[in-house]
C-alpha cells in the first residue's frame, strides 16, 4: 500500500546562529536572561568565568519573557557584542 | 496535480498494523491507530474545491513545516476527517500562524496547553459537528477527527513530538482532540465570531488553553449567582492567569446558564464585565505566590490586601455558549503569552 508522508516540507529557518569565533580574547560577550528561575545567575556566572579564561568581557546584559521573541531594541543592544549567552528552561 | 512536497512511502502491507508500526519508527502519530492517507483518499477530500492543493496555507513553528492544502487534507485522512472539515482545518491552521496566537511559544512551553478549536456558524451544522449534549466528546465524529487533526497538524507539521518541539511537562488529554461547536441557536447573544468583528457565515476560533474547567449551579434565578462560580473558577493560582495579566478566559456558558443571565437582560459584554469585577484574588497572596510576574504597571501599586482582578481588562473574558440541557458550564484559562484568533472558514 502507498501513502503519503505527513510532515511536509521545511521552509526557511526566521534565523540562523552565526558561526562561533574561533578566539575570544578581546570579543564582547553579552547576556540575553529569558527570565526563568536562576537564569539571570547561571548566564552570569558563566559569562564571568569564561571572559575570565579567554580575555574576553561582558558588555551587554539583556532581559526578555521566556515565552515571547525577543523585543527589536533589546536584539539591537545585543548586536554590539559579538557572543552572546542565552537559554535557561525551568 | 504533482505535489514535490508530499512523499509518497510503500508500507508493503495493508493492514493497519503495517501504518501504526511504520509511523512508529518516524516518530509520527499520536499512539492511536490511524487512517492510511493513501492517494485516493486523500484526492478524495481535496476534491470538494478548485484550490490549488499546493497552495501553502502557513509555516508551523518551531520546525518551519510548510502547511499546504495537500498536507493538512493528508492529515485529515489521518485523522478520521471527512471532506466536508476540509475547510475547518485549513482555517484552524490559518488561526494557529497568527502572530498573536505565539504557536512556538505554545509548542515549546512545559505547561499543557493545547489549542481549543471552536466552530461557529453555518459550517457546525453542514458539517455535522456538535455544539450541543456532550459537545467537548466523546462520540462525534466531525469534533473528533477536526481536533484530532490539528493535533497531528502540530506533531507532523509543526514539529510538536513531546521531547523535541513540545516539553509540556505532563501532557493532557486536550493535546489528542480539542474541538467544540458553538450553540448558535441557544446563543441569546448570536454568534461569537461577529461579536469579535468576524461576520462570515462560518469561522473558527484557536484559543490557546487549559482542558475545560467545570462549574455547575442548578438553584439559581440571577445570573449572579451562577457567574460567582464562574469567577471562583477563574480566580485561582493555579493558572498561569494569576501571573499574567494580559491571558484571556473563555468562558463557555451552557444554553441554560445563558438563558438565565439573557432573561435579566445581561449582554454578553454585561456578562464579561462582571467576571473581570469579581474575579479577583488578594494581591499579596498573588506576590507571595509569584516573584515573577508579567503585569501591566498599574497593577504593582496595588497594595497587598486590595483585590486584584485575576485579568486585566473585560476584553479578555470570552463568552461563547457551548452545550445540551442542564447546568454544567466551564471555564477554559490560557497558558498566557498568546491570544485568541478568529478567522473566516472559506465556502
Amino acid at each position: 500500500m502507498k501513502i503519503y508522508a505527513p510532515d511536509g516540507a521545511v521552509g526557511p529557518s526566521a534565523a540562523s546562529l552565526a558561526p562561533p569565533p574561533p578566539v575570544l580574547a578581546g570579543k564582547r560577550i553579552g547576556i540575553l536572561d529569558n527570565s526563568k528561575p536562576n537564569a539571570g545567575l547561571l548566564l552570569g556566572r558563566m559569562a564571568e568565568r569564561l571572559a575570565a579564561r579567554t580575555g574576553a568581557s561582558v558588555e551587554v546584559v539583556e532581559r526578555k519573557n521566556a515565552a515571547l521573541p525577543a523585543p527589536d531594541d533589546v536584539l539591537a543592544r545585543l548586536a554590539e557584542a559579538e557572543v552572546v549567552l542565552t537559554g535557561s528552561a525551568d | 496535480m504533482a505535489d514535490t512536497s508530499s512523499q509518497l512511502l510503500d508500507i508493503g502491507s495493508d493492514d493497519p498494523e503495517a501504518l501504526t508500526d511504520r509511523f512508529a519508527t518516524r516518530g509520527w502519530g499520536d499512539g492511536l491507530p490511524l487512517v492510511a492517507p493513501t492517494p485516493e483518499r486523500v484526492e478524495a477530500m481535496l476534491a470538494g474545491s478548485n484550490r490549488d492543493p499546493d497552495e501553502v496555507v502557513a509555516t508551523l513553528p518551531p520546525r518551519s513545516g510548510v502547511a499546504t492544502r495537500r498536507i493538512i487534507a493528508i492529515n485529515g485522512v489521518l485523522a478520521g476527517c471527512r471532506p466536508e472539515h476540509l475547510e475547518v482545518l485549513v482555517a484552524a491552521v490559518k488561526a494557529l500562524a497568527r502572530p498573536e496566537v505565539n504557536l512556538r511559544g505554545v509548542n515549546a512551553t512545559t505547561h499543557p496547553v493545547a489549542p481549543l478549536l471552536i466552530v461557529h456558524g453555518e459550517v457546525a451544522r453542514t458539517a455535522g459537528y456538535n455544539s450541543g449534549l456532550g459537545a467537548f466528546g466523546p462520540g462525534n465524529l466531525a469534533n473528533a477527527a477536526t481536533g484530532r487533526a490539528l493535533r497531528l497538524m502540530l506533531l507532523h507539521v509543526a514539529g510538536a513530538v513531546p521531547g523535541a518541539g513540545d516539553a509540556s511537562t505532563q501532557g493532557g488529554p486536550a493535546k489528542y482532540a480539542y474541538c467544540v461547536a458553538e450553540n448558535l441557536l441557544r446563543s441569546p447573544w448570536g454568534g461569537y465570531a461577529a461579536s469579535v468583528g468576524v461576520d462570515a457565515p462560518s469561522a473558527v476560533t484557536v484559543h490557546c488553553g487549559e482542558a475545560p474547567h467545570n462549574f455547575h449551579d442548578m438553584e439559581s434565578d440571577q445570573p449572579a449567582a451562577i457567574l460567582d462560580k464562574a469567577a471562583s473558577v477563574m480566580a485561582s493560582l493555579g493558572s498561569n492567569n494569576a501571573p499574567v495579566s494580559g491571558a484571556e478566559f473563555f468562558v463557555m456558558l451552557c444554553p441554560e446558564h445563558a438563558a438565565t443571565c439573557a432573561a435579566a437582560g445581561w449582554t454578553r459584554t454585561h456578562v464579561a464585565s462582571y467576571l473581570h469585577e469579581r474575579a479577583r484574588m488578594r494581591t499579596g497572596d498573588l506576590r507571595d505566590a509569584f516573584a515573577l510576574r508579567a503585569w501591566a504597571p498599574w497593577q504593582e501599586t496595588f497594595g497587598d490586601d486590595a483585590g486584584m482582578p485575576i485579568t486585566e481588562h473585560p476584553d479578555n473574558v470570552r463568552i461563547v455558549v457551548v452545550g445540551g440541557p442542564g447546568k454544567h458550564s466551564s471555564v477554559i484559562p490560557s497558558w498566557g503569552m498568546t491570544r485568541s484568533a478568529t478567522v473566516p472558514v472559506e465556502p
